[in-house]
């Protein structure tokens, strides 16, 4: 299949210390990628990486059907990104900026700035200059100039830090809309899971500079484990129960007080019975399917271990 | 190449410079003028000889521009690695030695132009306030504006080593200090020995100069953006 963007063992070294080493991206066209790590997991790295800010140690990075070398420049044209945090002449104002960005960028479209400010609810704050924006005012006009000039494929790093849970939802919807409706192919890289569970078709995850997992949200749920969490006063005993009285043996004890149960065939009420009638104090029975977090926490513990 | 200079000129708002070059340009005028009767006098010019006027004029304004033009570099091309802006910058699809081109060449026409016109205002204001008599300024000379030009140029020039410094070090208060310094060392004197005058020095410099601004500019194009 071709990708409108992949990386080939994309490393980076820097002072002999791998940042990155040997990851491997899939992106198709026009659809949202999640790229997920905990913070220092080399996220911002590879994104710098594909924007060309910085140059791999090796491996390659593929884009658009072409190779990135040090040099490439009109594959940026392409491109609309925010990486680490979103950079402004901060003594101009945010209609200013937008101006000069379309000036650099060689893109001329009358009405554009207006409208872009508009879908970002900045228009009343357009005149005044950046540094008097809040955070989260900044990060929503760096979105608004990372799409202004209808990219193919948008790098955002981070985007929704310090917006609030209405600004997040706005611009989750908002990265939907740029990708069902304009075709633009979005990577967005975020350490809270649920961010990119809700938005994303792909997600990668990255921990200590290793790729762990590519795979494609559907994948995830469909392969959904569904397991009975079991929260108990003594999980030995619960544990002895579980095997000798109920021949369970697909159980993993997570802590002191919680076992998950992954054995088909038994319901919550059977397993109730069997532990009260076994003197186990029950403190709560549900059932439950494992979550993109559960994926991620599985994938990057066992990295830890 | 002009556009980019425009944006450069506008992202760092010129007109803030402009200001501060016209009151550097009136600050050092005002020195000129509380000084010229010391320049003209009957012991100075024995023990300097004539034109002290015009040395003073040259002194005083090319002090005040090389560290005017180091700052400007600092805030063009080396601030923006401080704050970042430089992420922005060569996100853009323009050649990065392009930039730094633009960069370089909006300080240097800007300091230029200031230098020159800063000169032959302070001749104009030294000839109307009869503080200069017509003869001590050949006003009327081709050669005189010719090295008005040709000075301006290498002192402008010359500034740019601190570009280097500053870059290396990623550091705008380096490059002010390499600018304080460069203007000890070419307007300076110990005594009545001072390297002003000195053609072989100021080649040198200016040698080292260029040298400074290609290897700034020189590998900028593959190296990380730290």
């Amino acid at each position: 299949m071709a990708y409108l963007l992949q990386t080939n063992q994309l490393t980076k070294t820097i002072d002999g210390k791998d940042l990155v080493k040997d990851v491997n991206i899939h992106v198709e066209k026009g659809t949202i990628y999640g790229f997920l790590g905990p913070n220092g997991a080399g996220k911002t790295t590879v994104m710098k990486m594909i924007t060309n800010l910085w140059k791999p140690t090796g491996g390659s990075v593929e884009i658009f059907g072409e190779r990135l070398t040090p040099t490439s420049i009109d594959i940026l044209k392409r491109m609309g990104n925010i990486i680490e945090f979103p950079i402004f002449y901060e003594h101009l104002s945010g209609l200013e900026n937008l101006r000069i960005h379309c000036e650099y960028m060689g893109y001329y479209n009358p009405g554009s700035i207006e409208h872009t400010l508009e879908i970002l609810s900045l228009t009343d704050a357009a005149a005044k200059p950046v540094k008097s924006y809040s955070l989260g005012m900044k990060q929503r006009l760096g979105i608004a100039r990372a799409i202004l000039c209808r990219p193919e494929l948008l790098i955002l790093d981070e985007p929704t830090n310090g917006l609030d849970p209405a600004g997040m939802k706005h611009l989750r919807d908002l990265f939907r809309k740029l990708c069902t409706e304009y075709g633009i192919t979005i990577i967005l890289s975020s350490h809270i899971l649920s961010e990119v569970e809700s938005i994303a078709d792909t997600i990668g995850i990255i921990h200590r500079g290793t790729m762990k997992d590519e795979i494609a949200m559907k994948e995830i749920a469909e392969q959904n484990t569904e397991y009975i969490a079991l929260t108990v006063g003594n999980t030995k005993k619960a544990a002895y129960v579980l095997a000798e009285k109920q021949n369970l043996h697909h159980f993993k004890i997570m802590d002191e007080n919680n076992i998950r149960i992954y054995d088909s065939g038994i319901t919550t009420q059977t397993l109730s019975k069997t532990l009260a009638l076994n003197e186990v104090e029950i403190r709560a029975v549900s059932q439950k399917s494992e979550s993109l977090e559960d994926y991620f926490l599985k994938l990057t513990e066992e990295a830890v271990k | 190449m002009l556009k980019l200079v425009k944006l450069e000129w506008k992202k760092n708002n010129i007109t803030k410079y402009t200001r501060c070059a016209l009151i550097t340009s009136l600050a050092m005028l005002l020195f000129i003028l509380l000084t010229a009767k010391e320049l003209e006098a009957q012991e100075t010019v024995e023990m300097y000889g004539e034109n002290m006027l015009i040395a003073g004029v040259d002194l005083f304004n090319n002090i005040a521009f090389i560290i005017f033009t180091c700052v400007m570099l600092s805030a063009f091309s080396v601030s923006p690695y401080q704050n970042k802006t430089i992420y922005l910058m060569f996100s853009y699809p323009i050649k990065r030695r392009k930039i730094m081109a633009a960069q370089i060449l909006a300080v240097w026409s800007f300091n230029f132009l200031s230098l020159v016109l800063s000169k032959l205002f302070s001749y104009c204001v030294l000839l109307l306030t009869k503080t200069a008599t017509a003869g001590s300024i050949p006003l009327g000379h081709y050669e005189f504006y010719l090295n008005i030009l040709i000075g301006s140029a290498a002192i402008v020039s010359i500034s740019f080593l601190s570009l280097f410094v500053g870059l290396r070090l990623k550091s705008s208060k380096a490059a002010i200090v390499t600018g304080v310094i460069i203007a000890c060392f070419t307007q300076g004197n110990i005594g009545s020995y001072t390297l002003s005058h000195n053609l072989p020095f100021y080649c040198s410099l200016l040698l080292l100069s260029f040298a400074a601004v290609f290897l700034s500019v020189y590998s900028v194009e593959t190296k990380d953006v730290l």
